[in-house]
């Protein structure tokens, strides 16, 4: 979600009209904006905008912003008319930039008068719609220039990687190579070109470089400031329909200060166009449908006047609403988009809430059920509840509880699930603390008691919490199963006191058990033991091994055990 | 003036007696010596008795004094095997002495007169003396008899019998300081004791005797200091942010939720994603943005109609729409990624088949690539749902909102704000005002995209709703730090207040 700062005096010269700053709060609702903090600097008041819309850059600037409430307020009505007139300036694209960066599209707006803030605005809205709306540049990359330092035609073309020119804020050449290495946006952003055999490079009729797109502009050319008049525009991507869009936002936002549209007639090797194109859009609903869905009693005149204060020019016609939207949106799919527009318009705050009456009943899941009756009967037993995390890494799961699993995956033993032999791994972990998910519990238990042994034993543990195993034949290819485990550590600690809890939850559950014996290096030898109900192993018990102590840290003896709970559930219901 | 039974005992035992020392106390009143301690500092300082105390010199027996004690002196030692044999060399002794005690044993036997010295081919013969065999218990045998007796005695009456240094230089005896103490009745505790006092044994446990004998009867209860500290202890107990989920989770189930569950926390971009009509190349589908699984890497695609439709509503749109136009991969929708949002649960939902109309929820762990630090977390809770009905509209859905405002957060005051998601519109955002946290975020909504609903099979509108607890778990749990939700820390587990 984009977020900017715009000053209040700015948009209020943009409007014509003065507001508080408590109006200014319902204001930016009409510009899907939230009013997220405002402060004051040198007199001026500033207002920090979150923009929600991820598919709306012409509201990610004061002058975008300004346009829609002038329009919600109706000082302004329908379709925003812009005026494009034909410039002689020509620009070439060539052929070899095929797979390198292909589209460009261009502008001229002239006559502007920029102040800081302008100048701010303009620079914040081209590097908002190139991050959000152009993925970080790789779908869009926009330059602005200062036309009267260029001397048209202009050529986007595949560059030697050795051509040099001044990068915006140098003062020496550097070649192509060099900009990517050791400028700060080479750096950024040189690997969406890095792997080519050119780089693209946009120059006038004299050879002076504009710029390296989507890296940098040139020092000579592509510093703009309030002296500037006149600005050139560009635009490159990979998708016509997208950067065209984009240029559309750029070149209105600019109009809105003043200046003069003029097109550019970009000549590709097998066509051209002339850009840029701001002949509005069609599309058309039912009136019935926004008015079903509002759930507001609005009559036809109703619609069409919350239509165009959205900016749409409306022609209705038969029960329908002909529209015609403005060339910087591209983001009507379908009638819901026109739908939340009509809803805007209204005020979502002007829209008494409705409660549905709708016959039916709530049911909570008999398992979850199931799992609190469980964890109900650990309280009883004195246990402090814990909830810990799935996420881990292959060390706990394996190697600190004393398994070859962990470096020597081909050694792995059948642990009976109690772990299983594979990690649910992931690719791209944030940090590899965090990079697995777990597969038994009882690493988290004594991860918790690693970080308590400063505080009062008996430690008396347990969670109902998820392992997450792999199961070739489901859809997700995994399975996150509900297990019990119980850790209980103080000086005295044994076996039995593990074996009293698990037989005391046996009973309660109404299952007969068996334990036996097993050699698990996760515990002490002699005492440990499967967990056996129906002849299905459901989980393991025992003391756990002062390896095991010692990797975690914990100096006190650890009696503990672990089940699958699906198999002790049975529908209360029966 | 109230008395305690102990100090009524006392008091009884001193009337007889009227002075005694504090050992006799314990002996006659039967009471431990710190209860008779107690009881006659109570006794003094309500002036019924008075303790007196004087400290004297006493000698007690050291180690090896009380193991002479047992055995004989080292020369009675000596002089019983001169006595049988007449005559002994000192191997002959070391079968009755030690090598410590074999040293000086020679002079020893010589000062007393027991025996005679002299040498035969080299070696010192001992001869016993008629002294010696006539010889009888001597002052020094008495004190240490006297000192194995009594255990300790005054210095003074030893230092009748046998010099203290004596004693000390032979490591018999040695020289302590004791305090003994009296206690005296007064003329008041005397006066007490005529009128005649009322004695009850004093209990401090009710005990299953007692109450079956009917003994209590005859006793009395120790009074308690009731503002006394005592120990602290920690009763077995719910994590507290699942208690609350746990609150959350019954609160809609009244509210008419049906409760959906889902068999793994690992999910395909498909439901995550693709289902919810969000393409393949949106933001949020980035690597830095979305987990990938290292292992397994792919799961399967759900029926062949279902993908169809999804593939389509992508690339040339369903329902009226154009749809996002670019060449939707399958294989992108297989890959697999720790679930991401509860609303993939949503979709799944609605693909598998509900009640129309119907109301749903879950409650799900879900993950997101972030670093964990007090304002973020790895993996966390998302309460989710949605409502489907052939004639819900947008207020419907504001009233949904507004409703969970009131019954989960109290809060009385809401506003709504557009906002966006990439599967719904219109979207909300809801605040609720809280009455200690103002103004909070706390929930959003919006009707499921048609592209989205129409590919899974539902024709009637959906709308769905998220509800973000975290802030208000926080607040309700007293914590800053949002880590404490999935505490780590005992001490605070132990301590945190009941959430119900």
């Amino acid at each position: 979600m984009p977020k900017f700062d715009v000053s209040k005096s700015d948009l209020e010269r943009l409007i014509g009209k003065s507001f508080t700053v408590e109006e200014w709060e319902d204001l930016f609702l009409y510009a899907k904006c939230e009013l997220d903090d405002f402060w004051e600097e040198n007199g001026e008041i500033y207002f920090k905008a979150d923009s929600k819309d991820t598919n709306r850059p012409d509201l990610w600037s004061a002058e975008g912003i300004a346009r829609q409430i002038k329009w919600a307020l109706g000082m302004e009505k329908g379709l925003p008319r812009y005026k494009v007139e034909k410039s002689d300036v020509v620009v070439y694209v060539d052929e070899k930039l095929k797979d390198i960066r292909p589209y460009g599209v261009y502008a001229i707006v002239e006559g502007l008068k920029l102040d800081e803030e302008a100048l701010k605005q303009m620079i914040n809205l081209q590097e908002k719609v190139a991050l959000t709306f152009g993925r970080r540049r790789r779908e869009v990359a926009i330059g602005i220039f200062d036309f009267d330092r260029v001397k048209p035609p202009i050529y986007y073309r595949a560059a030697e990687k050795t051509e040099k020119f001044v990068p915006l804020g140098f003062t020496e050449e550097l070649t192509l190579e060099e900009i990517l290495e050791k400028h700060e946006k080479g750096k950024e952003y040189g690997h969406l070109i890095k792997h080519k055999p050119y780089y693209p490079l946009l120059v006038d009729s004299e050879g002076k470089v504009l710029s390296m797109p989507p890296i940098i502009n040139s020092e000579i050319t592509g510093r703009v400031t309030t002296e500037t008049k006149n600005v050139f525009v560009d635009v490159t991507g990979w998708d016509l329909r997208k950067i065209m869009l984009a240029l559309n936002v750029v070149v209105t936002a600019l109009s809105e200060r003043g200046g003069k549209i003029r097109s550019v007639k970009v000549i590709y090797p097998d066509f051209e166009i002339e850009t840029p194109d701001l002949t509005p859009k069609p599309f058309e609903v039912e009136l019935d449908y926004i008015r079903k869905l509002a759930g507001l009693e609005l009559s036809d005149g109703e619609i069409k006047e919350l239509l165009e204060r959205m900016m749409y020019g409306v022609k209705l016609e038969d029960g329908r609403a002909k529209l015609l939207y403005p060339a910087f949106r591209d983001d009507i799919m379908h009638a819901r988009d026109v739908l939340e527009d009509v809803l805007i318009a209204y005020g979502y705050n002007e829209i008494e809430p409705e409660e549905p009456k709708l016959a039916v009943q709530g049911r909570g899941d008999k398992f979850t059920d199931f799992e609190d009756a469980v964890r109900e009967l650990m309280v009883g037993f004195g246990l402090q509840e814990v909830m810990t995390f799935n996420l881990t890494n292959r060390e706990a799961q394996f190697s600190k509880m004393h398994l070859p699993c962990g470096e020597h995956p081909e050694e792995c033993a059948d642990y009976f699930n109690h772990p299983p032999t594979e990690l649910v791994e992931i690719e791209n972990p944030v940090s590899p603390k965090w990079s697995a998910l777990r597969n038994w519990l009882l690493p988290s238990l004594l991860d918790f008691l690693s970080q308590n042994t400063h505080e009062e034993y008996p430690q008396k543990i347990f969670e109902v919490g998820k392992a997450t195993l792999i199961d070739e034949s489901r859809e997700t290819k995994t399975v996150s199963e509900s297990k019990l485990a119980v850790a209980l550590a103080h000086p005295r600690v044994t076996f039995t006191e593990a074996k009293e809890i698990l037989d005391s939850v046996m009973r309660h559950l109404g299952f007969e058990y068996e334990l036996e014996e097993v050699e698990h290096p996760s515990f002490i030898p002699g005492r440990a033991g499967k967990i056996v109900v129906g002849g299905e192993v459901i989980g393991v018990i025992g003391e756990v091994h002062p390896t095991v102590l010692e990797n975690w840290g914990l100096e006190m003896s650890v009696a503990t055990f672990e089940l699958f709970l699906r198999p002790l559930y049975t529908d209360p219901y029966l | 003036m109230e008395l305690s039974y102990q100090e009524k005992l006392t008091l009884i035992k001193l009337g007889e007696l009227k002075k005694a020392k504090f050992k006799e106390l314990v002996e006659k009143t039967g009471l431990e010596q710190v209860a008779v301690m107690r009881a006659a500092l109570g006794l003094q300082a309500k002036g019924l008795a008075k303790l007196h105390e004087r400290s004297e010199k006493v000698v007690k027996l050291t180690e090896t004094g009380r193991e002479y004690a047992k055995i004989g002196l080292p020369e009675w030692r000596a002089l019983k095997v001169l006595r049988e044999k007449g005559k002994a060399t000192l191997d002959d002794l070391r079968e009755v002495l030690s090598e410590d005690e074999l040293k000086p044993i020679v002079g020893l036997l010589r000062r007393e007169g027991w025996a005679s010295v002299r040498k035969e081919d080299g070696k010192l013969v001992l001869e016993v003396t008629e002294k010696g065999l006539k010889a009888e218990e001597r002052p020094i045998d008495r004190a240490l008899k006297l000192l194995a007796e009594k255990g300790s005695v005054p210095a003074k009456e030893i230092e009748k019998l046998v010099p203290l240094k004596e004693l000390k230089r032979r490591k018999i005896g040695g020289e302590e300081t004791v305090t003994e103490r009296t206690v005296e009745i007064t003329p008041a505790g005397e006066e007490l004791v005529r009128k005649g006092i009322e004695l009850k044994k004093e209990v401090s446990v009710l005990t299953p005797e007692l109450i079956k004998s009917g003994k209590w009867r005859e006793v009395e209860f120790r009074r308690f200091d009731i503002r006394a500290p005592v120990r602290r202890i920690y009763p077995g107990k719910k994590q507290p942010y699942r208690a609350f989920l746990d609150k959350i989770r019954r609160r809609l189930i009244e509210m008419g939720f049906i409760e959906m569950t889902v068999e793994s926390l690992i999910e395909t971009q498909f439901w995550n994603f693709d289902a919810l009509f969000q393409p393949q190349n949106h933001p949020a589908r980035e690597w830095t943005d979305t987990y990938q699984l290292k292992y397994p890497k792919s799961g399967y695609l759900p029926e062949k109609e279902l993908v169809e439709r999804v593939k389509t509503a992508h690339e040339r749109g369903l329902a009226g729409s154009r749809g996002w136009g670019y060449t939707w991969s399958p294989e992108r929708a297989m890959l697999l990624m720790p679930r991401a949002h509860g609303t993939a649960l949503s979709g799944r939902q609605l693909a598998k088949g509900v009640e129309i109309p119907g109301k749903y929820f879950t409650i799900q762990r879900v993950f997101r690539p972030d670093v964990l630090d007090r304002t973020h977390l790895i993996e966390f809770n998302q309460v989710d749902g949605f409502v489907v009905g052939e004639d819900l509209t947008f207020r419907h859905l504001l009233g949904i909102l507004k409703r969970f405002a009131v019954e989960i957060a109290g809060a009385k005051k809401v506003k709504f704000l557009p906002d966006y998601y990439p599967f719904t519109e219109p979207s909300v955002q809801m605040s609720a005002y809280h009455p200690e946290l103002g103004w909070v975020e706390f929930g959003g909504a919006g009707i499921f995209r048609e592209e989205m609903t129409k590919a899974l099979g539902i024709d009637a509108p959906v709308i769905a709703w998220g509800i973000g607890i975290d802030r208000l778990a926080m607040f309700k749990l007293g914590i800053d730090d949002i880590r404490y939700l999935f505490s780590y820390d005992l001490r605070w587990l132990r301590e945190a207040k009941l959430v119900w």
